[in-house]
């Protein structure tokens, strides 16, 4: 290596005839600088850049002096659980325990170097590296921080998740299991042991009136059921006989295809699904209802992605190290979005080399701050900017005619195409439901009747897609009687509906900013992307606008092209391999409709008639999943489609209340003992849907307890994230599916206890702790693809020293040990020592690794990488793309029966009856002038992180943002106190006055204005705790001037107001907010307000 | 650490950073700034106060035809046809390297190094560290941008020494971003040879690169001595 090697080579000749260099030579030196002339020429040291004072200030960013040393016996990986980035985290134990109840201090949080997810830009260690190396930072290649500013000692973390010592050692921390004194969300409480709970629960309570699981469960199979009642249809079977077999069991025997009574029976939660929901739930108790946060969350763009690909891709991120031209839209991803640690290093570096970046978003977030250019839409007219462009790309034959006239697989390999669209594909016009044509349909003869239909180039016939190399894309003809249009001839209509200007008036979008929008986005072939997510998708048009944005990136066939369209979970087994850790023995199949009513043709159920079909009493989803969550509390109060007996809910995730648009509506059905006859609720703190609870119970928080979080989906290489316990502050907190396990046995359920868990030879394990299931869980992750190696006796060692010092007591080395078998345990302690598993760029990485170090962009540019194949990534999406979704129109609307739209489409932000309450196609005029957008704060993860003092001391409240020229109209200046009239309710805030927001908008971050976590006076085995609510310990403070830091200091856990709880109910309904009938998202941006000062100045 | 002779390292490192700059500038294009310090023999006097002997000869001219220097200039180190000696750090180096497709003498494998490499990012960190925006060279491992920041340095280091003992530490530190940045220009001695093959008949960029190798070298040696 030449550049790091001091030793010159002499030029010339040594004069050893002169004196020493500090004699007279340096002065005859010193003299013939000073006599050039062409000095003054040169401008010399360009002194005016340098701050000499400067250098090397006490306070010098990013190169820290003082640290403490330490070893790996100090550390432990897990995930992080502050966001849903859900980074792969290591724990620096503290040295000393205290006296305290936890097992340890956390001395800090950083990122697992381990992981290429908290290493951006540079690469990750090795994964075979030896962990006392890594955290000692002695690995060759690590870098040192004093030369380099960098370690991999540790990898990247963000303020929220070094925050994450604040979430565990909360003073709110619920210590033990607690019953509800008084009614419902009255704030008093009595502890109770584990076996009082599980007890109650189980057999129910007199004191409380609640009947209990034993007495709510039954269960019978779908098959066995529906074959009696069909025998009922044929008079083979009396009805009486079948109501008298039934009537324990079914929810309505009047109705049996509701289901079993197991159905009533409802867990909420998200995280720990493939545990929870897939093999207890679903399962375990045969219920169908076990529901995540997808409905409060981006389920309408998730939902709209996949029906615009044949393959599985649920969201749109970009391969942003190759990409030329990234248009972001609706989502903030240098904050959010799986942003912060590994998205913002790679974007900032990205433009820096030269990508252009453009962000469309009514607010100057901090993404649209480094953009190109900020393209300030109207909130919910997404899709007029999306087809407005679609327009223009089709208007000026900019979209890669060679891609789309690709009919399948084969040609579009021959083109070096990994993906190919439905555009050349037929469909059957004049059909009700309109499906694509197939070859059987049309009389075509083909290997494959199924085969879609297309017109051959060369023949000028229809032929089955899978026996044309080309075909046409502007079709409109009649085949064997019957008139088909190719899907692209549909499409372009569509997007022909409507004049670039009248787009560009519906999105409030100059009509050149939309021209040089398609223009730039169709100028750099396959290297350019989109990134979106929530912002167009979370109203009542999502799942249309996220199909509009969708197939933009079809008109340019950017998928699975280095620096276009990334489709990759690459991941490693979890659930089977070495453990079948979903399959249930002798388990039970959910069935019947879920209470969300999501993925069921209302028409095609019994309520149907019952109802006299159209309007249904509330919305169906027919084309999206039961994750419709905002539905839930009023479908339990309305039972429709039948009532809630119990209610088991896990808030960490999904703290509906706040989290739902109108979720201010939800304590109303959780206080009414009728409407919901048992809530049993598991949390780490007591939280706004939590405190309406009969029952308590408290979880250790994501840094004591095991997790397999999601993985990222817009990465290069595979990796698999573990979570495991590191440190046990609250002695008494159980993981909520170890109480599930106890409850289960106690019910004599199946999935727990002994026999429990197949192995990949059919022998069975038992399921008796956490444990059983995540060491498993470790070790299918292991021995997937080229097993991990084993871990020595040294790592071995480590693996036990670690834990006892971070678990104390509460660590059971045998427990763990004896989950799997001896030789397996070697390969889970290398997976468990890692935090998860995570592939390397290169083969070959640990010796290219200590030879070039960390700062190498090996996945991006090594000529060996893993991350791309040629010009291709290697993971790929590989399928067709559909501008046409044939399964939308299968699915009707549950209000008026109308046929959902197989295109995309740009429409109006409607309630479920249909009136308008954003407008964008028509010209109704809202109540009040402002529209009110929402956004996720920079310094806060979730409701659940509001209680971290560190976090509200960097934002306190959260200030209305409002555009200078809106302001002034109302008289209003920045940091005044205004009152924002929403209609049905009026709330006081702050407001900022800031042109980085579009007129007539205004807007806030969410997750501010809380009445849980710590917030409310509670008061427990007759002790009062006052709410976090005055100044939280620190000197009085002011923080009046949104933007302007003066003290630094936190406000109570209440500061702010809730902006969902601003947001209009739905009209019709008038007990939830507004839905996506096709998405199933919860309309969250639909607010109308006005502002007023709330006093003179 | 050795004792210095205040007056005598001040006007030492002043004279450096002067020089310095000079280099960087003639070296990032200015051939105005070039031209006049060959005109006055100015460049050819300094050459001669070094502690080696060297062949300057080249950069003695009465009449110096600006264009053609300019000329030699580019064709030497901005257009990368056959003459292209890149005068980055990064392409210097031998590992790793990716062949590509060019005129230039130095695309094969384990010649061509790279753009924008280690080397770059080295000092790239190094400028972070000490608050220092390069205005010259196109790239942080450029060599102009590598003498800017060395006489930036000495700058520093001379304005330090002269604010008396407090402030010696600093010096010191400065001294410490000299001996570092001295070490990542190991790659002159390879960029000298290849300058002088790829160089015209007049020779004066060969000259000009000898000076500058020199120049560090000793500079090199006499931290290295004041180490002692």
């Amino acid at each position: 290596m030449t550049d790091s090697n001091a030793t010159h080579t002499d030029p010339g000749t040594e004069r050893t005839d002169e004196p020493p260099a500090d004699g007279i030579d340096r002065r005859d030196f010193v003299k013939a600088v000073g006599g050039m002339g062409a000095l003054s020429l040169s401008g010399g040291i360009a002194s005016t850049v340098l701050d000499f004072d400067g250098w090397f200030g006490e306070d010098g960013h990013g190169v820290g002096t003082e640290y403490g040393d330490y070893e790996a016996s100090d550390v432990v990986y897990t995930t992080c659980g502050q966001c849903n980035t859900f980074c792969p985290i290591k724990v620096r134990l503290a040295d000393e325990s205290g006296t305290g109840e936890y097992s340890s201090l956390v001395r800090k949080l950083a990122g697992n170097p381990y992981s290429f997810l908290n290493t951006q830009p540079n690469a990750q260690v090795p994964y075979a590296s030896d962990p006392e190396e890594v955290a000692t930072g002695d690995l060759e290649g690590t870098g040192e921080v004093d030369v380099s500013k960098w370690s991999l000692s540790g990898g990247r973390i963000c303020l929220k998740g070094q925050a994450g010592i604040q979430t565990a050692f909360d003073t709110y921390r619920l210590r033990k299991p607690m019953k509800r004194v008084g009614p419902r969300g009255s704030d008093e409480w009595q502890t109770v042991s584990w076996e009082q709970a599980i007890e109650e629960i189980v057999e129910g309570d007199d004191e409380l009136g609640h009947d209990g699981l034993r007495e709510l469960w039954a269960y019978a199979p779908e098959d066995e059921v529906m074959s009696d009642w069909e025998a009922v249809q044929a008079g083979e079977l009396s009805r009486e006989a079948f109501d008298e077999r039934y009537e324990d069991v079914l929810i309505d025997t009047d109705h049996p295809d509701l289901g079993p009574k197991a159905n009533q029976i409802i867990d909420v939660g998200g995280f720990r699904r493939n545990f929870i929901r897939n093999r207890l739930w679903h399962q375990g108790l045969g219920s169908v209802n076990s529901i995540h946060h997808a409905g409060v969350c981006g389920i309408s763009s998730v939902v709209g992605n996949n029906r615009s690909h044949d393959g599985q891709k649920k969201r749109q991120y970009p391969d942003v190290e190759n990409c030329e031209y990234l248009l972001v839209w609706g989502t903030n991803p240098m904050v959010a979005n799986k942003g912060p640690t590994w998205l913002a290093p790679k974007l900032t570096n990205a433009i820096q080399d030269g990508m252009r970046m453009d962000v469309v978003d009514p607010r100057l977030s901090k993404t649209a701050e480094k953009a190109d250019t900020w393209v300030p839409v109207k909130p919910g007219a997404d899709a007029a900017l999306a087809l407005g462009m679609a327009r223009w790309i089709v208007e000026h034959d900019r979209y890669d005619e060679t891609y789309l006239r690709n009919p399948g697989e084969d040609p579009a390999a021959d083109d070096d195409e990994p993906t190919w669209s439905d555009a050349t594909h037929l469909v059957l016009v004049d059909e009700d439901e309109r499906p694509k044509a197939r070859a059987d349909d049309l009389g075509l003869e083909a290997d494959d009747p199924e085969s879609f239909v297309v017109v051959d180039a060369e023949t000028g016939e229809p032929a089955p897609a899978d026996d044309v190399e080309d075909s046409l894309l502007d079709v409109e003809i009649t085949v064997d009687g019957r008139a088909v249009a190719s899907a692209w001839t549909l499409y372009r209509e569509r997007v022909l509906e409507y004049s670039l200007e009248e787009y560009a008036e519906m999105a409030g979008i100059d009509v050149d900013l939309i021209d040089e929008l398609a223009d730039e986005f169709t100028s750099h072939g396959k290297r350019a992307a989109i990134m979106a997510y929530r912002g167009p998708a979370k109203h009542t048009n999502g799942f249309y606008t996220a199909r509009a944005i969708s197939t933009l990136q079809h008109l340019i066939g950017n998928f699975d092209w280095k620096g276009g369209q990334i489709t990759t979970d690459a991941g490693y087994r979890t659930m089977s391999g070495r453990y079948e850790l979903g399959q249930v023995p002798d388990g039970h199949e959910p069935w019947g409709i879920p209470i969300l009513r999501g993925g069921v043709n209302y028409e095609e159920t019994s309520l149907f008639e019952r109802d006299d079909g159209y309007p249904a009493e509330r919305p169906w989803f027919p084309v999206a999943p039961p994750m419709a969550t905002q539905e839930l509390y009023a479908s339990a109060d309305d039972e429709y489609p039948y009532g809630v007996e119990a209610l088991f809910i896990r808030p960490y995730s999904n703290n509906h209340v706040m989290s739902a648009a109108g979720g201010d509506t939800i304590p109303d059905v959780l206080e009414d003992e009728d409407a919901i006859g048992l809530i049993v609720a598991s949390d780490t703190v007591l939280g706004e849907t939590s405190r309406y609870a009969d029952y308590v119970l408290p979880e250790p928080t994501y840094l004591e307890r095991w997790e397999n979080f999601g993985t990222y989906p817009n990465k290069r290489l595979a990796d698999e994230k573990l979570s495991q316990p590191t440190i046990r502050v609250v002695p008494d907190a159980r993981p909520f599916e170890e109480v599930l396990i106890d409850i289960w046995k106690e019910l004599d359920l199946p999935g727990v206890g002994e026999d429990a868990i197949p192995d990949a030879d059919g022998d069975l394990w038992s399921l008796d702790t956490s444990e059983d299931f995540y060491v498993k869980l470790a070790t299918n992750i292991a021995y997937d693809r080229e097993p991990v190696p084993d871990a020595d006796a040294e790592e071995l060692e480590l693996f036990e020293q670690a834990h006892e010092k971070g678990l104390g007591e509460h660590f059971d080395l045998e427990e763990w040990r004896d989950a799997v078998t001896e030789e397996e345990w070697r390969k889970a302690v290398t997976v468990l020592n890692r935090g998860g598993r995570f592939e390397e760029p290169i083969d070959g990485y640990e010796e290219a690794f200590a030879e070039r170090g960390h700062d190498y962009d090996y996945a991006g540019r090594h000529p060996e990488t893993n991350a791309y194949d040629g010009d291709h990534l290697r993971y790929r999406l590989g399928t067709r793309v559909d501008f046409y979704d044939e399964v939308a129109p299968t699915g009707r609307h549950a209000y008026d029966g109308e046929r959902f739209d197989p295109l995309p489409r740009v429409e109006d932000v409607v309630h479920y009856n249909g009136d308008v309450q954003v407008p964008v196609t028509s010209d109704d005029e809202p109540d009040r002038p402002l529209q009110l957008t929402n956004w996720k704060p920079r310094t806060q993860g979730m409701n659940r992180t509001t209680g971290s003092a560190w976090l509200r001391e960097t934002q306190p409240e959260n200030a209305v943002w409002i555009n200078p020229a809106d302001a002034e109209e109302r008289g209003l200046e920045n940091g005044d106190r205004a009152r924002l009239d929403a209609g049905r309710r009026t709330v006081e805030a702050t407001v900022r006055v800031t042109g980085g927001i579009r007129p007539g908008v205004v807007g806030t971050a969410w997750g501010f204005g809380r009445q849980g976590g710590g917030a409310t006076e509670t008061t427990i085995d007759g002790e009062r705790t006052d709410g976090a609510t005055e100044e939280y310990g620190h000197a009085a403070h002011s923080f009046d001037t949104p933007g302007v830091d003066t003290s630094g200091y936190a406000k109570g856990r209440d500061a702010g107001f809730a902006v969902n709880h601003v947001q209009p109910l739905d009209d019709e309904l008038g007990d939830v907010g507004l839905s996506d009938p096709v998405g199933g998202s919860n309309a969250q941006f639909a607010a109308y307000v006005e502002l007023e000062p709330v006093s003179d100045r | 650490m050795s004792m210095i002779d205040t007056p005598m390292a001040v006007t030492v490192a002043d004279a450096r950073a002067d020089l310095y700059g000079l280099l960087a500038a003639a070296l990032d294009g200015e051939t105005a700034v070039l031209a006049a310090a060959m005109c006055d023999g100015s460049l050819v006097d300094v050459a001669a106060t070094l502690p080696v002997e060297i062949d300057a000869s080249a950069l003695e001219r009465e009449d110096v035809d600006e264009e053609a220097l300019s000329i030699a200039f580019d064709n030497l180190f901005v257009v990368p046809g056959p003459k292209y000696v890149p005068p980055i750090a990064s392409a210097h180096r031998d590992d790793p390297s990716e062949p590509f497709e060019s005129d230039s003498p130095f695309h094969d494998e384990g010649s061509a190094g790279e753009l924008l490499g280690d080397p770059a990012s080295t000092m790239s960190a190094l400028y972070e560290r000490a608050g220092f925006q390069p205005q010259r060279g196109e790239f942080p491992d450029h060599v102009a941008a590598q003498l800017e920041f060395l006489g930036a340095a000495a700058r520093a280091e001379a304005r330090a020494l002269e604010d008396g003992d407090d402030e010696r530490a600093r010096a010191e530190r400065f001294r410490t971003l000299q001996r570092e940045t001295l070490g990542r220009l190991g790659w002159l001695d390879a960029f000298h040879e290849d300058v002088a093959a790829a160089d015209g008949r007049d020779g004066v960029y060969t000259a000009l690169v000898t000076v500058t190798r020199t120049v560090t070298a000793w500079h090199a040696r006499d931290l290295e001595e004041s180490d002692r």
